[in-house]
């Protein structure tokens, strides 16, 4: 691998990144689609199973632009405070799942699916790969 | 959380390093030069040009007040708040707009640019580049939509297709991902065995497999079937797969046929030591992503203004907080480092370029 002379201290860094994620992915059972967002900021704690937000399937219908700039929905896992009431009075989420573009929020297991107690993260992330290789990374850590 | 407070860091550190020299003067021309020119001179992404009435004429309708406040605000189209300058007096800003919009009833041909919108350009543009450098794409000729913003009628009646059209015949340099999921790759050491990506949602270890939904979704395969693959992340290739016309993300929620706002503008990020250089494409962000999505919350729009490294990125900062995440992961470093040390450029910059004229 080439790494840059002039600064080994990063490239001493990049190497165990990279000897870090080729572990995690060797060692780990889960098996996400890479970008699947885990949500549990309220789940769990209301009795129910958390989110998983596949990104993946979002991608195929629409640019990101859609979510990350007209809905207001920030770049960080668990920084957007989205909960039922909100979804149900049109935001995030329910921009869309509403019946009208998308299915509606009658529908809870499509969302409500992940097992129970995951904690919030995006899953194959270089964070996850870095920091939970074991996936202990606090979902309460998530939230500002 | 820990990488947000890294983030504000980096950023009042990239901004200390903007805003460090105290602006000399408040008179709007001088503003206008300095923080707005390389943006509003040659109308980058729609952005009105200084005394063209064509430009200014339908905005100036709303009244100054409302320009005023979407140039402090910032729109959703392009004009980042302050113009990216989040230092800037309100004042300062002010005089710059009237500065732009005084000679508008004064310009008699609408469409000509007058002179003086022109030079700054010229003047801000190299000033500002320390070590990295622009590749050689005049800004005039960057933004692909631009009529789209200038003058929304016209747009209306001219089928908002060809952006996509445009970026189809850009096949990117890079080499082929192999048909399927067998394509070997030397360097990507994340490699997983073929039976184990791009799982069905039951087998994912995510998903509950007890829960009635977790069977009625998707598999990643059924969809990524008829895309490009590619050696990493979902192990689709997400620009090909748009270019090529296999997937037809919306721009809009609601509405299938708006067309996205592309600008093509590369830009070359020197690095230190062998690893080639990082060519930054704007056509393939915007593709996908609104300039506020990146500017000025994680990027200062003025190259070379932003403290980048591998190290940040790993951590989620700057291109890390897509890739790595959601867009392509940092194992790709090709991608990123596509230019080689000789001037010549291993990615896609020279034949884009030439494919807008
Ligand atoms: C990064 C590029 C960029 C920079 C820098 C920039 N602008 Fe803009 N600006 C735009 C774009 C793109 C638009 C068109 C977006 C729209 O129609 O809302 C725009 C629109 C505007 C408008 C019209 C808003 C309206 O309501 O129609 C004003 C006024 C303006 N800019 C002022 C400024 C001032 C003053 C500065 C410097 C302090 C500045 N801009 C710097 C890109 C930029
Ligand atoms: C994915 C993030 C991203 C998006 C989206 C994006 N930019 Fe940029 N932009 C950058 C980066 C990175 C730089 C280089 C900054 C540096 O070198 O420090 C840059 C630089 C710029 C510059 C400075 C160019 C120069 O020569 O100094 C301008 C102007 C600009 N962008 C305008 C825009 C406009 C207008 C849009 C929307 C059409 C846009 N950008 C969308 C990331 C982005
Ligand atoms: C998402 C784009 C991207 C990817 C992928 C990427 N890099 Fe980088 N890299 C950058 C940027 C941006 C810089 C900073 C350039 C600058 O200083 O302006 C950089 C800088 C570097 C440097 C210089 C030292 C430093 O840390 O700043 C090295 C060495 C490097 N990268 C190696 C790699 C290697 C090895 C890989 C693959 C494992 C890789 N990069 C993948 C964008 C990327
Ligand atoms: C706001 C999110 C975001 C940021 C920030 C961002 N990118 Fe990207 N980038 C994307 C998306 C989305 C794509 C589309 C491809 C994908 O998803 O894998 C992309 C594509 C690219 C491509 C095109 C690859 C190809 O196949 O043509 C390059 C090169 C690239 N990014 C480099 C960078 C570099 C370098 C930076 C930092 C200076 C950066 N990106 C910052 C989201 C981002």
């Amino acid at each position: 691998m080439m790494c840059s002379p002039a600064r080994p201290w990063r490239a001493a860094m990049l190497g165990a990144a990279l000897a870090l994620a080729a572990l995690a992915a060797g060692t780990r059972a889960v098996r996400a689609e890479y970008g699947d967002v885990v949500m549990n900021a309220y789940s769990t704690e209301a009795g129910m199973r958390p989110v998983v937000f596949p990104h993946w399937f979002h991608r195929v219908r629409f640019r990101c632009k859609v979510c990350h700039g007209d809905l207001g929905i920030k770049f960080q896992a668990g920084g957007n405070q989205i909960n039922m009431l909100k979804i149900i009075d049109g935001q995030f989420c329910g921009a869309c799942h509403d019946g009208g573009v998308a299915w509606s929020v009658e529908s809870c297991n499509l969302c409500h699916s992940g097992k129970p107690g995951l904690p919030t993260q995006v899953h194959e992330s270089t964070i996850q790969k870095l920091t939970a290789p074991g996936q202990k990374q606090a979902g309460s850590a998530a939230r500002k | 959380m820990r990488t947000t407070s890294l983030t504000t860091k980096l950023l009042s550190l990239a901004a200390l390093g903007v805003m460090a020299g105290p602006l000399q003067a408040q008179e709007g021309r001088q503003v206008y030069e300095q923080k707005c020119a390389v943006c509003h001179a040659a109308g980058l992404a729609g952005a009105p040009r200084p005394g063209n009435a064509a430009d200014w004429g339908p905005r100036l309708r709303a009244g100054k007040a409302s320009l005023y406040r979407n140039a402090i605000q910032g729109t959703m189209r392009g004009m980042p708040p302050k113009g990216g300058n989040p230092d800037l007096p309100e004042a300062a800003v002010r005089a710059a707009v009237d500065f732009m919009t005084a000679t508008v009833a004064a310009a008699s041909k609408p469409a000509a640019r007058p002179e003086v919108a022109r030079k700054p350009a010229a003047q801000t543009a190299p000033a500002a580049s320390t070590a990295p450098v622009r590749q050689a794409v005049p800004p005039a000729a960057a933004p692909v939509a631009a009529p789209a913003i200038a003058a929304p009628e016209a747009a209306a009646v001219a089928a908002p297709a060809p952006v996509q059209v445009a970026s189809a015949s850009l096949a990117l340099a890079r080499p082929e991902p192999g048909s399927g999921a067998a394509a070997a790759n030397a360097f990507n050491r994340l490699l997983r065995p073929p039976g184990k990506r791009n799982l069905p949602p039951a087998e994912d270890g995510i998903h509950d497999p007890a829960v009635d939904g977790t069977l009625q979704l998707q598999p990643p395969l059924a969809a990524f079937g008829a895309m490009p693959r590619s050696n990493a992340g979902n192990r689709v290739d997400w620009v090909k797969a748009l270019a090529e016309g296999k997937i037809a993300p919306r721009w809009e929620r609601d509405k299938a046929d708006a067309a996205a706002v592309v600008m093509d503008l590369n830009i070359v990020r020197e690095v230190k030591g062998s690893m080639p250089d990082v060519v930054y494409p704007h056509k393939q962000h915007t593709e996908w992503l609104d300039c506020s999505n990146c500017h000025p919350a994680i990027f200062v729009p003025q190259k070379g203004a932003n403290q980048m490294s591998m190290a940040a990125i790993l951590l989620g900062q700057g291109c890390g907080a897509c890739h790595g995440r959601v867009a392509f992961p940092v194992s790709e470093c090709r991608l990123c480092h596509s230019k080689k040390k000789d001037g010549v450029a291993a990615g896609s910059a020279a034949p884009q370029a030439e494919a807008h004229r």
